[in-house]
């Protein structure tokens, strides 16, 4: 089977759409062309000038700050729900896990944005941000761990209990260790969901709250300098690392989510 | 990798406090880099902005409980519906020494009487902009506005035209050619309006409210519905990339919306002083003309004049000539139903 | 799984406690209430300014419903949504498949790499690859086209077809080909009578993974799109963004919403007459 050309074609064919427009992007980073229309020159000017542009820099702080915090609470409260739904079977958690992750971005922006303005009467900024943030990401942790754990010897966590072992002493000594994998890559992916986010934060952010999403949106719609194609490059370098970190500790991440 | 992140962050945040901020909610590309860091430097605080395309992108954040701005920067109707929804904080006169500079006739508008809120900033034309060597190579007239709505014209245009994507702007445009007044809310000269756009559309690239400026540099787009100082910037661009071809852009004979954009003070803003310190260093005369001769709007400013670029000043489309001021109109503000309206017959202009 | 020997002990219910509530609690306050609240919202009166008019004086009502309904535009441009989401999952299926079938046969020491390869783009952001894209169809006269939407959104789609597929794929046992093989089935009997039928759910989750979040996208149609290309996304963001109508933003969210899970049902009771046949 492996050997059937036309399979390799086409799966050629598929990486090379992937990829093309990466390729335009990174290459396109060096281009000595403020207008970036065709292809006019070599220079690297434009990281020079993305590192002293402080509104792109904030931006980029924001992004990395919100991304580490909401990713850490949904890792906590993904892998809850994931052990929940697994060994409990509660009837309400997996709709509410689940339906966000199923619900179109916009819909989600939109009825946060009706809360906290409606019910909590919150002032949009970081915190609001945040609370989006989490609520995207917990659903796909849950979903992660829960299939790792669905996967497990139940027998295990029963020994662990016959011995006397308290549960929170069977957590950290049995469930915790299995489960490691499944957590970082529920993290690094709520990490990514986060840093990528653009829809939701549009409707959620407060003022002088700019995430790099937004900052790359503002730079779209009126000077599409090589600088934007820069920072593009830098943070796709960025989730390079993180795939990295991500294959290095938890290969099983790879295999996909479910 | 978390402790690096944190430390990052604490060090931006503690950048932002150890200096006096004043934040800015302004459009896109509307103050430029220069006058920006030049008042950064005399007020001895730091400017920042978030921008926004549209007032009624502003508007909606706001109405969403955005606080924290000093600053907008309204056109005279997104004023109005400000002041009325109590979003303002009066201005102190004493405080701005320099606001005699105002031309008079730009003085308490129709939106803001007595000028008790606001301080008129810039103002722009919504207009046509061309690639000028390609519409003389077509034979094709370039001040009306038939060039975005008549087959005839557009039959050489086909998929080289951008218009507005708003509902007001584009409709305001087909009002003033049918000759009504952008006014003018009959729901019958309404759904005329309606369609002539529908008739147009099939020649249309796409709606869009900034991508014309870089499409009409690249020489993409050849006609583009749009904001002076849009036009401005993309025959800059053109100019600097040395494409070979040139820019224009020119207020259509039939009239057209005039959008008058002022600083206004937030109710909720941290810092009314800066703000005050803001707009008096704007109302003198080099400043105020930054905003002509960098980003190509037109100047409410008298003491600005003498600053301005005379190629930038002879501009008719920048600066309106007396006759064109007489077809020039202000959007103002519609009702609720007229709203809903409106967002029908744009739904049904979008989708058919 | 629940714990045959399982003496619902004092401590184990503690635990249950524990564990289950925070995460049931964070979802509750920022996503049902809200979710009730749009619902909410889709009976109340614009507000003069934006926003909503104040109950004591809009009161509720089913107006926006009732604009919705008597006319059947709005009708039509969800049909329209509801297309181009179909024609992008089929476009995401037909390039994901033999992607995903080729690294599921690789050697498990290539496997790795090339799911890594397939994830890279896909963590990337999404308007710089939108943005990509107006660099590359441009120059091709391509650009505010509904090729143009599709291209970007079967582009944006496609890992979230392809990592379930190959996970699926790659749990296929090829003692089962073999065997078919041995019987003297062709390459295409074989992919048609084992591969593709085992393969089912991946397709069916994939796909919903797929057509879900590009009934959402706004951002797609808005910067690659034509004049014609307006999608409900697009209808949904001009309400609340654009036009101070947010009751009319709230119907149209909800009833997209309601769109959205009856397909997921669908979808759901289609994979389980599925799993029940042998």
């Amino acid at each position: 089977m492996r050997r059937i050309p036309w399979l390799w074609a086409a799966a050629l064919a598929a990486y090379a759409f992937l990829y093309l427009p990466l390729a335009v992007v990174v290459l396109f980073s060096f281009n000595d062309s403020a207008l970036n229309a065709s292809w006019v020159g070599f220079t690297t000017a434009w990281y020079g000038k993305l590192l002293s542009d402080p509104a792109m820099l904030q931006a980029a702080g924001n992004s990395l700050f919100i991304a580490a915090v909401s990713s850490t609470a949904a890792t906590v409260l993904g892998t809850m729900a994931g052990i929940s739904m697994q060994r409990w079977r509660p009837r309400f958690l997996p709709f509410l896990v689940l339906t966000p992750v199923a619900m179109p971005e916009i819909l989600l922006g939109v009825s946060l944005l009706l809360f906290f303005r409606q019910v909590l009467d919150l002032t949009l900024g970081l915190f609001s941000i945040l609370i989006a943030h989490i609520t995207f990401s917990i659903g796909f942790v849950a979903i992660i761990v829960r299939a790792r754990l669905a996967g497990m010897d139940e027998s295990i966590f029963e020994a662990a209990r016959d011995l006397g072992a308290s549960p929170w002493r069977g957590f950290v000594r049995v469930t915790l260790p299995l489960i490691l994998p499944a957590i970082a890559a529920g993290f690094l992916m709520s990490f990514t969901l986060s840093i990528d986010d653009f829809v939701i934060t549009f409707f959620v952010a407060g003022v002088g709250v700019t995430t790099l999403p937004l900052q790359i949106y503002s730079m779209i719609k009126v000077a599409v300098t090589p600088e934007v194609n820069a920072v593009s490059s830098l943070l796709m370098a960025l989730t390079l690392t993180l795939i990295a970190l991500a294959a290095r500790f938890a290969p099983e991440t790879l295999k996909g989510s479910r | 990798m978390k402790t690096l992140v944190a430390a990052l962050f604490l060090a931006f945040s503690l950048l932002a406090r150890a200096e006096d901020v004043l934040h800015l909610y302004i459009w896109n590309n509307y103050i430029s880099d220069a006058t920006a860091a030049r008042f950064e430097a005399w007020c001895g605080c730091r400017l920042k902005q978030d921008y926004y395309s549209d007032n009624e992108e502003m508007l909606a954040k706001l109405e969403a409980g955005a606080v924290g701005y000093d600053l907008l920067v309204p056109t005279g109707n997104a004023v109005q519906t400000l002041i009325r929804k109590g979003e303002l904080k009066p201005l102190d006169p004493s405080r701005l020494p320099h606001f005699a500079n105002i031309d008079p006739a730009y003085l308490t508008p129709w939106y803001d009487p007595g000028n008790r809120y606001s301080v008129p900033y810039a103002y722009t034309v919504t207009l046509i902009g061309y690639n000028a060597t390609r519409l003389q190579e077509l034979g094709l007239p370039t001040d009306t506005w038939a060039l975005i709505f008549e087959p005839r014209y557009l039959e050489k245009l086909k998929g080289r035209v951008t218009v507005l994507n708003s509902a007001r702007e584009l409709m305001a445009a087909a009002m003033r050619y049918l000759g009504h007044s952008v006014q003018d809310t009959d729901p019958k000269k309404w759904q005329a309006a309606r369609d002539l756009i529908l008739r147009a559309k099939p020649y249309w690239a796409t709606f869009s409210n900034s991508t014309y400026i870089k499409d009409l540099a690249i020489g993409n787009i050849w006609v583009a519905h749009g904001y002076s100082n849009d036009m401005f910037r993309a025959r800059e661009d053109a100019k600097d990339a040395r494409r070979p071809f040139a820019i224009g852009f020119a207020i259509p004979k039939e009239g057209a919306v005039l959008a008058v954009d002022n600083f206004v003070i937030h109710k909720s803003s941290p810092r009314p002083d800066l703000a005050h310190r803001f707009m008096d260093f704007m109302l003198q005369g080099e400043n105020a003309a930054d905003v002509s001769n960098l980003i190509g709007a037109g100047n409410p400013n008298a003491a600005a004049r003498p600053h301005i670029r005379p190629e930038v000043a002879r501009e008719a489309a920048i600066f309106p000539t007396a006759a064109d001021l007489k077809r020039l109109e202000m959007l103002r503000d519609l009702e609720p139903k007229e709203r809903r309206l409106l967002s029908r017959l744009w739904t049904e202009i979008k989708v058919k | 799984m629940r714990a045959p020997t399982s003496p619902a002990r004092a401590p184990e219910r503690l635990t249950r406690w524990l564990v289950t509530l925070p995460p049931t609690l964070f979802l509750v306050v920022f996503f049902l209430v809200p979710a009730v609240i749009m619902a909410a919202a889709s009976f109340r009166q614009p507000g003069e300014f934006g926003g909503l008019a104040p109950l004591a004086q809009g009161g509720l009502g089913l107006e926006a419903y009732r604009f919705v309904f008597e006319d059947v535009i709005y009708a039509w441009i969800l049909a329209k949504s509801f297309a181009v989401a179909g024609l992008t999952t089929a476009l995401c299926l037909l390039l994901a498949y033999p992607l995903a079938l080729l690294i599921a046969r690789s050697p498990r020491r290539r496997r790795n790499l090339l799911v890594l390869l397939v994830i890279l783009p896909f963590a990337s952001n999404l308007l710089i690859r939108v943005y990509a894209w107006i660099i590359i169809l441009g120059p091709l006269n391509l650009l505010y086209s509904p090729v143009a939407v599709i291209a970007g959104m079967v582009y944006v789609h496609l890992p979230f077809m392809i990592l379930p597929l190959y996970t699926n794929l790659e749990k296929h046992d090829p003692a089962l080909l073999e065997a078919a093989q041995d019987l003297g089935a062709g390459t295409w009997t074989r992919f048609r009578r084992v591969t593709l039928p085992l393969s089912l759910p991946g397709i069916l989750s994939g796909s919903a993974l797929v057509f879900i979040p590009v009934l959402g996208m706004f951002a797609i149609p808005e910067l690659l799109g034509g004049t014609g290309d307006l999608l409900i996304g697009n209808l949904i963001k001009e309400q609340f963004l654009d036009n101070r109508d947010w009751p009319l933003g709230a119907t149209l969210s909800l009833l997209l919403t309601v769109a959205v899970l009856a397909v997921a049902a669908i979808t759901a009771g289609f994979a389980r007459r599925r799993k029940e046949a042998p």
